[in-house]
């Protein structure tokens, strides 16, 4: 996205203003299908992210063509995607596979992958938080975790 | 740690258990599944119930209240109505809230899906005004009902509940017509009564009884007089037909084996004959009337019938 | 009545009585402090719990957590720029860049003694004037409370950052937010797509964890190599010497409590909104209004101070008349009838022992703070954030899974945690505000809500709104709020030319 000679439709703040007019755009109809005082307060806030969102994109489209750089997101995006990926991976185990063996292991596997490499470290981490989470909160508030639904049947 | 494996070993005990005899019922910890979050009236009820039905269940029973919150309660009705019928997952069921729902919304269940146990609340309705107001008594709110029609405004839970389905008898048996305000929860609507801010209240008897000394209770909707308000006539005393109400029971999914059900049906009709029990359900607001079996799903079958042929006249949304 | 709380305090006294003050305040800082967990969250997770227990000790326990939480939500608005609670979120705006530059020994101190001295006006106020502030509660019908929402949502303007059509569109979303679920007066679903975990909309915890304490997870995981948190040099002074600095604040602490015990009072409204007002209003009076947001201690006195101020007063409604002025004081509520304590008029005669005993709790809870909060726990929180990045980052993720999931017991509810972090990770990229789209979810369909509540009471007739002088007060200083800056201005300006 530093690339310059992009196209300036691409501009980070173009395409945010874009992606909000889509998608408020996408839920107005449901909105228009409620009662007309229920539907009141929704349609009004959807048309406000629409017209807000096209004073946003129009102004980035003048700085454009004023020669102004677009602003720069973050500086590893494939960090950042990798990151967000491995956190959704972690959230998918503990519902699929249970809470302590995903937490277990998902503890360290993060910290590792994320260059933290200090082996005992890893370990004394993971063996902490899944034992004071196991004494809090099962023992101490017979609170249970996700099980897994791969367990269940 | 190893819980999710103790779980699944668990899990194939049941799948065993239930193909072999039911003799030794109950041989595990049996989970009642409340659709409210922890500390809520339907909640309260299933916590100071439970310890008495494990007493008469005997042999070391053990309950375990289980809340899965959300959806006024069909989260957890709907996961009751799913679960395996070994005895082992009850639910709490409200009515006539579980009823309606079944008529204003899509749900996955129906008045089929239960295999009834016990209703143990029934908690009756009841009109209230502001302790200032020139409304007085059930005369007073007809009259002043009659006469600009729609004036009054009659604060309430919600739509769809017992509280409506009394005004909506109300309106039917004496041609008037109010102005619904449906508040969040009868707390609220309950305090705008007081602040004036609504003229009329309708709730039900246990949540003004702490409130006489600020409100006009004008009547009760139930046979008898509450002993949570023995000063207040009842609405046939004053000469309207208005029996209403809001219960909760506790229900298992339909195909319970019958020797489970007769089981559960004693330790609740012997909970009910329960001094102990009597007074700690009327120290947390809960008017004690229990109704097992087939008593209990022929009243459901007639809630469903009434909510029903309301559904079907005026609808609520 | 004077003499029924005086009676209670022997009681009160006890060892467990008073050990449960301490330890909940205790476990309250721990939770408010770990990103991700929230005092909403503890207290239902106790709740089920404390059926055993006698009532004083549970509410001992409940009064402690719930003023350790709001304090300890402060240790990662103010060091990570995660409000630990959703009541924190106006802590970070000066904090986090006191953190930064190096005065975050200084901002904890300041948040630790602002909360404590919240806490301390809000148990007077429940303690010696509940009755007469539960008659001002009866005071607001919902026309009277859409007026206070109103009065609420309009310091959106004020919190809008640098681009205000990006804050505006933040507002947006913020409300938009709060219509999911069923509709408040017919029931029927809006944007629910048919899951029942959407019909009782979004709660603020969801959206808080998803928006705040995502983004800066991923910051974590993102840049490993530097292995300090920018928190790491705390500059921490001790406390007697930094306590004569903090004299400076005593009218924003009168008025933050003011504000917070007002706010606690008035039915639904909650913490949030009562540390934003009191930021606002300490900004707007202040005397260098352009220092605030980038490091003014003053602005932590003031959000600190009326988020804690909210506490016990948010109990007064709940306790007199069974409406909870928060999220926390409805699961209180909850933990109240499980012992047999019906809310009412009735309660203060039936059960003096109890309720007063747990207001002294409540301010025993609220001194306790300074002591515990101040050096011990705040000292070792910041020696955990110490942690190399990475580490902390992924021990981060398991404890917004925990404390999502635990509400409701859900997965749903974490998924949609997820996709909030999602959009909060975009929006802090992109510099788009976060406070105003809280400040939506908290007040947009609360103001709704009270508006058709009103416009039904009156029959569609909008005269309805401005019918009585409470309404009329509340417009008027809506209006001053809005068109003051401006006129000041004015004024200013023509003195200036004659």
């Amino acid at each position: 996205m530093t690339n310059k000679n992009k196209h300036r439709m691409l501009r980070p703040e173009t395409l945010t203003a874009l992606g909000i007019i889509l998608i408020s755009g996408a839920f107005l109809a449901p909105a228009f299908e409620l009662g007309t005082i229920a539907a009141l307060l929704p349609a009004v806030m959807l048309i406000g992210l629409i017209a807000l969102s096209l004073i946003l994109l129009i102004g980035d489209q003048r700085a454009a063509s004023a020669g102004s750089p677009p602003e720069q997101v973050t500086k590893s995006p494939k960090r950042v995607i990798g990151s967000f990926i491995l956190i959704v991976c972690y959230v998918l185990s503990v519902d699929y596979i249970g809470f302590y063996p995903s937490t277990a292991i998902g503890i360290p596997l993060i910290a590792y992958i994320f260059g933290f490499r200090n082996l005992l470290g890893l370990v004394a981490a993971s063996v902490i938080v899944v034992g004071a989470v196991y004494l809090i909160f099962d023992l101490g508030m017979h609170r249970d975790f996700p099980i897994g639904h791969i367990w269940m049947n | 740690m190893f819980k999710f494996i103790k779980k699944s070993l668990l899990t194939v005990g049941i799948v065993m258990a239930a193909s072999t005899a039911m003799a030794e019922y109950p041989e595990k910890p049996i989970t009642v599944v409340v659709g409210y979050s922890a500390g809520g009236g339907t909640d309260v009820m299933a916590r100071t119930t439970m310890p008495f039905i494990e007493k008469y269940l005997g042999k070391g029973a053990r309950i375990v209240v289980k809340n899965m919150p959300g959806a006024s309660g069909q989260i957890g009705i709907t996961k009751v109505a799913n679960s395996e019928p070994d005895g082992y997952t009850l639910g709490t069921f409200n009515l006539p809230g579980m009823m309606a729902r079944t008529l204003d919304r899509s749900v996955e269940y129906d008045r089929n899906s239960f295999s009834f146990l016990a209703n143990v609340v029934n908690d009756p309705n009841v009109i209230v005004t502001q302790k200032g107001s020139g409304i007085k008594s059930m005369d007073d709110l007809i009259k002043a009902a009659k006469s600009t029609p729609r004036a009054i405004t009659v604060g309430m839970s919600s739509l769809g509940g017992d509280d409506h389905f009394l005004l909506i008898k109300l309106q039917k048996a004496t041609e008037t017509e109010f102005t619904v305000v449906p508040f969040r929860g009868s707390a609220p609507a309950r305090t705008a009564v007081m602040g004036g801010h609504v003229a009329v209240g309708i709730f039900n008897v246990s949540e003004v009884a702490k409130f006489q000394g600020e409100l006009n209770v004008l009547g009760i909707a139930q046979a008898k007089r509450s002993s949570f308000a023995p000063d207040v006539p009842t609405f046939k005393e004053q000469g309207y037909d208005l029996i209403n109400g809001s219960m909760r029971g506790v229900v298992a999914p339909k195909g319970l084996p019958a020797d489970v059900q007769a089981k559960l049906e004693k330790a609740f009709r012997a909970a009910s004959q329960d001094k102990e029990f009597l007074s700690s359900m009327a120290a947390t607001a809960n008017p004690v009337e229990v109704v097992t079996g087939e008593e209990f799903k022929k009243l459901t079958d007639e809630l469903y019938s009434l909510a029903k042929e309301t559904w079907e006249t005026t609808p609520w949304n | 009545m004077y003499s029924d709380l005086l009676n209670s305090l022997p009681v009160v006294l006890t060892f467990t009585n008073f050990a449960v003050v301490v330890i909940g305040v205790l476990a309250g800082i721990i939770v408010g402090a770990m990103p991700g967990l929230s005092a909403t969250m503890a207290i239902s997770v106790l709740v089920p719990f404390t059926f055993g227990l006698e009532p004083l000790v549970a509410l001992g326990l409940m009064a402690g957590i719930y003023n350790g939480a709001m304090y300890g939500g402060a240790i990662p608005a103010v060091l990570l720029r995660i409000p630990g609670t959703p009541a924190a979120v106006a802590t970070t705006f000066d904090g986090y860049p006191m953190a930064q530059s190096g005065q975050g020994g200084y901002a904890l101190q300041v948040a630790v003694v602002s909360s404590s001295i919240g806490g301390i006006m809000s148990a007077f106020a429940l303690m010696l004037l509940a009755p007469p502030l539960s008659k001002v509660t009866l005071l607001f019908g919902p026309a009277e409370v859409f007026w206070v929402a109103v009065f609420g949502l309009c310091s959106i303007i004020f919190l809008l950052g640098g681009n205000p059509v990006k804050g505006l569109i933040s507002a947006c979303f913020g409300v938009f937010v709060s219509v999911i679920g069923s509709d408040p007066i017919f029931g029927v679903d809006r944007f629910t797509f048919g899951q029942l975990e959407l019909l009782d909309g979004i709660s603020i915890v969801i959206l808080l964890v998803g928006l705040y304490a995502l983004p800066p997870v991923i910051d974590l995981l993102e840049t490993p190599l530097k292995t300090e948190t920018d928190a790491s040099k705390l500059g921490t002074e001790p406390i007697w010497k930094t306590l004569p600095r903090m004299k400076s604040y005593i009218k924003t602490w009168i008025r933050g409590g003011i504000i917070g015990v007002w706010i606690g009072i008035l039915p639904g409204a909650g913490g949030s909104m009562a540390a934003f007002m009191s930021y606002n209003e300490a900004r707007r009076t202040s005397k260098n209004p352009e220092n605030w947001g980038k490091g003014e201690p003053e602005g932590v006195a003031a959000s600190e101070v009326a988020n804690n101020a909210d506490t016990a007063a948010a109990l007064i409604p709940a306790l007199t008349l069974g409406i909870p002025g928060t999220a926390v004081a409805a699961v209180m509520l909850g933990g109240l009838l499980v012992h047999g304590l019906q809310p009412g008029p009735m309660l203060f005669r039936e059960n003096p022992d109890v309720v007063f005993g747990f207001m002294w709790q409540f301010l025993f809870g609220a001194i306790l703070l300074v002591f515990l909060g101040g050096s011990l726990a705040t000292n070792s929180f910041a020696r955990l954030l110490n942690l190399p990045r990475p580490l902390l980052g992924s021990v981060i993720i398991v404890l917004m899974l925990i404390g999502v999931y635990s509400i409701n017991e859900r997965m749903f509810d974490v998924y949609l945690m997820l996709g909030f972090g999602a959009i909060g990770y975009l929006m802090d990229k992109m510099k788009f505000p976060l406070p105003p789209v809280v400040l939506g979810l908290i007040l947009g369909g609360f103001a709704e809500e009270n508006l058709r509540l009103a416009l039904r009471i009156g029959r569609n007739d909008p005269s309805v709104l401005f019918q009585n002088t409470t309404s009329l007060v509340l417009v008027f200083l809506t209006l001053a709020v809005i068109v003051g800056p401006f006129l000041k201005r004015r004024f200013f300006d023509n003195k200036k030319k004659g």
